[in-house]
């Protein structure tokens, strides 16, 4: 037998076997196409095999090669088809088990969004080089005005815009509540307070910033309540100015909304009575990052007026300082598109759980 | 403040581009807060602050304008002339209250006729939103308007004896204003009187009996100067906010009085015809000239962090109506305008330089010196916490300061005092301030019921406010919560956060009292006899209390304590390196024997082979098995010994030991 023809013959029964072993379907027909190709006694493997002792003997080592070849070949279609038909087999035990079926559900609380907020913000500070600090959220006189440069004529002062306490006595009657001067408490209107008291008792520099609650009132609707949250920085040292005050704000925005894009701030003439020249601080909020594209009102910033200075016994011409407040619910809300304060405060589980 | 485009450009060229032009004055200090086109002019709403009065008329902002993009400011220089009498031959005027009112100045015209404005004028008042009248007050509006001087008419005729006192209201006085209503007035509140009565509410409202009226012949044209506070004070007691009072809370320049009361007459006489008497009838001094403020040039760089020439600051504060008295390279000094109080200091002059200068000027990339910063151990011990609270899986919940008055009563642990209380609700009913975080939980959990919400696990962490007289508040910290668990469940989550947050700190329990909590199933939590907090489920009559359908209990722990305690850098310790044996123990006892009891003797006994104890269970009670008022109280001891592998007997030699204390000492018995 020519060479040429045992090959031919080989690749024929290859094919064959192979298209064979592929299509079976169950065990019965893979069994007979087992016999058919590889049985020991009249498999076509078999018959193909002795084929190999016709041809030449120079040929030989070829004609062996190649027999082996063709028999690796349906061998492994024949373990290809013995393995799928295998895993049918175990079809019914997995039917049985539902892996879709769901985990036992572990329930992991949510921090409030008013928290995830301060800690953010917080951390950036934090990394710019202001401690954050704490102060009483009721106040006196001297902290709440005065030493802010509040006198007793300005309109801030109105009760009407502040929350004066006072103490039921037994009667029922209510008496004014007094601080140590004398003079009536109220519920701190901004953390500005907290400046104050950091500055009384330690001396320049100082690098913090103050975070908590604040009360005004306001009547409560989708965009006010009456107790809210400031974050409130205050940098005073040698040789600190307002390109200090834009850019520290700048960098603070940026590592807050702006990701890859670049922040700018605006300032915009204001007044308040603590910080002179006073400012507006809009920041561009890119439209990548979520925001509007346009300028978006942060809060209010200045440099420490040199009457607070004084107040807590520094001398303006040896320091200077910037002071920003920024209320922490308008950031809060526009970042998680929440659409009325109230909801903040109602805490009806499911808003919370969305955060 | 509205403004009129066409009658700014009375003062001043305007820029061509509206847009420019709002863009600069928002940006040096007129907030845009909205253009609206009336007719064939342009009203555009500013927002002025407070400390900018001068801006309460269009000259100010016309001013403002031809700082910021040059331009000469032309102002009117009005100079009626006078044909009749002497005013003062007519009209006094006795100024008894200069606290009150510290300058008033009045100018009669006599023989006007009183008519419909003509339409310039008109249009140029409902531009900027003013309702028209007549000519006459129509002109002092529009005076007002101008310079931002309020003026007042009274029609003469009816002002009896030709008197005008500036005097203190009587006590209950009562006077009828233009809106024909009836105050009683209080001391404290400047009115202007006749020889008779009250006829203004001065700087706040004219009165009704002396208003100018299409009858009116003789005017007399008031202008004055009242006091900002004791306006402020009138015109919120009375709720009668007006233009007028709006000005006069905010200060007006007192060298603008007189022009504005010429400027006045000027108009009425133009309008409404008559004849000016002659001269002024005044009361109350000129207000001195203010004192020269001196400017250091390198005051500007140290402020803003910019250089500003000076020549640039020199031209800047002249352009503002500041006169120069002396300049060298240095420093200048310059006398403010008279209406501008706001600018006192030399820190008001460089605010001056700054804002029309350019905030864009000031850079935003400047090096701002590195500084460590750190956190207080009170904030790192509270992150733990929340992170803690919402790894057992409740939600924070961030509520109200205040509370109904009697939700302060409802509960509190932490203290007996009368609470604090707003003189107004900080929201609806809301005035107390509270002293525990647990009521204002539940009304959450209330809420949270009332909206079908299934799993209402909350916490808070917050300030209490304990009153101590003349002095500020306490103000604690604490944490609470609220769960639909019981009292097991909760009593696990306060101790879960206690052993991980501060595992030194040695809590004691004992029963609580409070109506709020079940009789049985509560107890306070104490450190060194120190209360640290309270738990358990509410009472029936708590859950009545707040409205509350289902089971509900809660928690609430002292932070303070927990955050002195905490244990922020853990250290590592050696592990034993040998195996652990286990023992179960079934002891049964009386029911009124406590575990903290059991625990401490299988402690005692078992020393330092102790690795673990671990209560299981005290829940079999039956009397048919263990005899009547016993219990079955089931735990687990693990033992290891720290020199070596701990034999099975011995083991069970501590065991028995345990069993054989706990039989002394507590009467249990090992149950077979």
């Amino acid at each position: 037998m020519a060479l040429s023809d045992f090959i031919a013959q080989l690749d024929v029964l290859e094919a064959e076997a192979t298209r064979a072993f592929g299509a079976v379907a169950d065990a019965a027909a893979l069994e007979a196409a087992r016999v058919e190709y590889v049985g020991a006694k009249a498999g076509k493997l078999k018959e193909a095999q002795q084929g190999l002792g016709k041809v030449d003997k120079a040929d030989k080592p070829a004609a062996g090669k190649k027999f082996n070849e063709a028999k690796t070949a349906i061998e492994a279609a024949l373990a290809a088809a013995q393995e799928r038909l295998a895993v049918g087999a175990e079809t019914s035990a997995q039917a049985a088990f539902d892996i879709t079926r769901p985990g036992r559900p572990l329930r992991l609380g949510k921090l409030h969004p008013i928290t995830q907020t301060i800690e953010r913000m917080k951390e950036i500070m934090g990394r710019l080089g202001f401690t954050a600090v704490e102060g009483p959220e009721i106040e006196d006189n001297w902290h709440n005005f005065e030493a802010l440069n509040i006198p007793l004529s300005h309109p801030a002062r109105d009760p009407l815009d502040n929350f004066y306490l006072a103490t039921a006595a037994a009667s029922g009657e209510l008496n004014e509540a007094t601080g140590p001067d004398g003079k009536p408490l109220l519920l701190r209107s901004q953390t500005s307070t907290v400046q104050i008291r950091v500055m009384e008792k330690t001396p320049p520099p100082v690098r913090i910033v103050s975070l908590g609650r604040v009360y005004r009132p306001d009547t409560a609707d989708a965009t006010h309540y009456p107790m809210f949250h400031q974050i409130e920085g205050l940098l005073v040292d040698r040789g600190v100015t307002m390109a200090e005050l834009k850019s520290t704000l700048r960098m603070f925005c940026q590592a807050y909304f702006g990701g890859d894009d670049d922040v700018h701030i605006r300032f915009r003439t204001s007044f308040f009575p603590f910080t002179e020249p006073s400012v507006e601080v809009d920041m561009n909020w890119p439209k990548k990052a979520g925001g509007t594209g346009g300028w978006m009102e942060m809060g209010g910033a200045g440099m420490v007026d040199p009457n607070v200075l004084r107040a807590v016994g520094y001398d303006p011409e040896q320091v200077t300082g910037f002071a920003f407040g920024l209320g922490v619910e308008r950031i809060c809300m526009r970042q998680h598109k929440v659409r009325d304060i109230r909801d903040l405060y109602t805490n009806d589980v499911r808003f919370l759980a969305q955060f | 403040m509205i403004v009129s485009t066409n009658w700014l450009a009375d003062y001043i060229p305007l820029p061509k581009s509206l847009d420019a032009l709002t863009d600069r004055l928002t940006i040096t200090g007129l907030n845009l807060e909205g253009v609206e086109q009336v007719g064939a002019d342009t009203a555009i709403d500013l927002e002025v602050t407070s400390n900018r009065p001068d801006c309460l008329g269009h000259i100010g902002v016309a001013r403002e304008i031809a700082v910021i993009f040059g331009g000469q400011l032309c102002k009117p220089d009005p100079q009626p002339k006078a044909t009749g009498p002497a005013a003062k031959s007519l009209v006094s005027v006795d100024l008894r209250a200069s606290r009150l009112s510290a300058r008033y100045t009045a100018r009669l015209i006599r023989g006007v006729k009183i008519a419909p404005s003509p339409d310039w004028l008109a249009n140029r008042l409902r531009s900027v939103g003013i309702a028209t009248i007549n000519n006459v007050v129509d002109a002092t509006n529009y005076v007002m308007l101008e310079i931002g001087q309020p003026l007042h008419a009274f029609d003469f005729a009816k002002l009896k004896g030709g008197k005008i006192i500036v005097r203190e209201a009587n006590p209950a006085e009562e006077f009828t204003a233009i809106d024909h209503k009836t105050y009683t007035l209080t001391p404290g509140t400047c009115v202007i009187a006749d020889a008779e009565r009250a006829v203004a509410l001065g700087g706040v409202m004219g009165g009704a009996d002396t208003e100018v009226s299409d009858a009116t012949t003789d005017v007399l044209i008031e202008a004055a100067d009242f006091d900002a506070l004791a306006i402020r004070g009138a015109a919120r007691r009375f709720n009668l906010h007006s233009p007028s009072s709006y000005r006069f809370e905010r200060g007006v320049d007192p060298e603008g009085i007189d022009w504005a009361s010429r400027r006045a007459c000027e108009l009425i006489l133009q309008l409404a015809g008559g004849t000016l008497c002659e001269g002024v009838v005044e009361a109350g001094p000129a207000r001195p000239q203010a004192a020269a403020i001196s400017l250091r040039f390198a005051q500007v760089p140290r402020l803003l962090g910019v250089e500003v020439a000076p020549s640039e600051c020199r031209r800047i504060l002249t352009a503002l109506g500041c006169r120069e008295t002396k300049a060298t390279a240095d420093t200048v000094e310059t006398i403010p305008p008279t209406w501008r109080a706001d600018l006192l200091r030399e820190i008001d002059l460089i605010e001056e330089i700054a804002r029309i200068h350019g905030y864009d000027q000031i850079p935003e990339d400047a090096r701002v010196p590195m500084a460590p910063s750190s956190r207080s151990r009170e904030d790192v011990v509270l992150e733990k916490v929340r992170h803690a609270m919402t790894a057992f899986g409740f939600d924070e919940a961030y509520t109200l300061s205040a509370v109904e008055p009697e939700l302060v009563t409802a509960f509190r642990p932490w203290g007996e005092a009368a609470p604090l209380a707003t003189r107004t609700p900080v929201l609806r009913r809301a005035s107390a301030l509270r002293q525990s975080i647990v009521p204002s939980l539940l009304g959450c959990r209330r809420t949270n019921e009332t909206l079908s919400n299934a799993m209402i696990e909350l916490f808070e962490i917050a300030k209490v406010y304990l009153p101590r007289a003349g002095d500020l508040p306490l103000e604690k910290r604490f944490l609470a919560l609220t769960s639909g668990g019981g009292f097991v469940e909760v009593k696990g989550v306060v101790e879960a956060v206690l052993r991980q947050i501060a595992p030194e700190l040695a809590v004691q329990v004992k029963p609580a009292k409070h109506p709020l909590l079940d009789a049985v199933r509560s107890c306070t939590l104490e450190v060194n006899g120190q209360p640290l907090g309270v738990l358990g489920e509410l009472s029936k009559a708590g859950r009545q209390q707040f409205e509350l359908r289902g089971a509900a209990s809660i928690a609430e722990l002292d932070l303070g304590p927990v955050v002195a305690a905490a244990r922020l850098v853990p250290t590592a310790g050696v592990l034993n390196p040998y195996p652990p044996v286990s023992r179960d123990l079934n002891v049964v006892f009386d029911e009124a024997v406590r575990w903290a009891d059991v625990e401490a003797i299988a402690r005692g006994v078992a020393g330092n082979v102790l690795d673990a104890i671990e209560f299981q269970s005290d829940d079999f009670r039956d009397a048919k098995y263990l005899g009547e008022g016993k219990k079955s109280v089931l735990f687990s001891i693990t033992l290891r010994s720290p020199d070596g592998t701990l034999t099975s007997e011995a083991a069970d030699a501590v065991r028995d030991k345990i069993v054989a204390e706990l039989a002394a000492k507590l009467a249990g018995s090992l149950r077979a």
